[in-house]
């Protein structure tokens, strides 16, 4: 597993901490053990269990209704952040592993996390108003 | 560009068996899988708008025969990026391990493949 330091430094500081990277090393860790559990559960229940024919528009309605509709909304939200961050950093690691022109660097970093923003916000929009909640406000 | 390709080409033919190809197979995975990620969240994103475009999008993107086939590569994506992100957590925290990294990777796969099976299985049997 590549532990990028950012790109040749020549000595200079690219972050404000020296132990930036170290925590960003221990995130993808820790992270990585967490969603173990939570991403594997999620896979194999949705696609054997559920399956992935039956997550229909009312499907979701269901599992996002009453109280343990409140704990699979919150279950999702760690999908959600834990996933998207660790999913970027990793794309970042790629980017800055590969693509050596700074110009380039910054373009592609800054769309993966610049898109990667709106997703984020797009997947918590749905968790807080729930199916069809979006549609009803603008209705 | 060239730089680009040429990274590529050397990472491909560097002779490091089993570890070089773990961990080729690791960035593969998880850019596919930030990819999916990407895609699957805007489409339950459209659930939030109403039950017509989820449903186009679930019909089309997820339960058509092109998509059940590509749904046995995220399988196989997801599973191996976890059994081998665990392969290298328990490197990095025991690397007196390290030793045995090759017959780690080869333990691994076969955990993948042994769950990837009738996971496939399960996935594709509506198709025929």
């Amino acid at each position: 597993m590549a532990v990028t330091t950012g790109r040749a430094t020549k000595g200079k500081t690219q972050y404000g901490s020296p132990n930036h990277e170290r925590r960003i090393w221990l995130f993808m860790r820790l992270s990585g053990l967490v969603m173990f559990i939570t991403v594997l559960f999620h896979l194999l229940y949705m696609h054997m269990v559920v399956r992935v024919e039956n997550i229909t528009y009312d499907n979701i309605a269901e599992r996002w209704s009453g109280p343990a509709g409140l704990f699979w909304r919150l279950f999702d939200a760690s999908l959600l952040l834990i996933g998207m961050a660790h999913g970027m950093n990793g794309a970042r690691f790629s980017i800055n592993d590969y693509i050596h022109n700074k110009f380039l660097n910054l373009v592609l970093t800054g769309l993966v996390y610049g898109i990667g923003a709106l997703v984020i916000l797009a997947g918590a929009l749905a968790l807080i108003f729930g199916t069809g909640g979006l549609g009803r406000l603008f209705q | 560009m060239s730089v680009l390709i040429e990274t590529i080409y050397k990472s491909i033919s560097y002779r490091g068996a089993e570890g070089q190809w773990a961990w080729i197979l690791h960035r593969a995975s998880g850019l596919g899988i930030v990819l999916f990620l990407y895609m699957h969240i805007i489409s339950i994103f459209l659930a939030s708008i109403g039950p017509g475009p989820y449903e186009w999008v679930h019909a089309t993107l997820y339960t058509s025969p092109p998509a059940k086939v590509l749904e046995v590569f995220l399988l196989f994506g997801v599973l191996y990026h976890a059994v081998n992100g665990m392969r290298i957590i328990i490197i990095d925290f025991f690397p007196v391990l390290g030793k045995y990294q090759r017959t780690l990777v080869r333990i691994e796969l076969a955990l993948v493949v042994l769950v990837l099976i009738p996971a496939a299985i399960i996935t594709l049997r509506g198709l025929f």
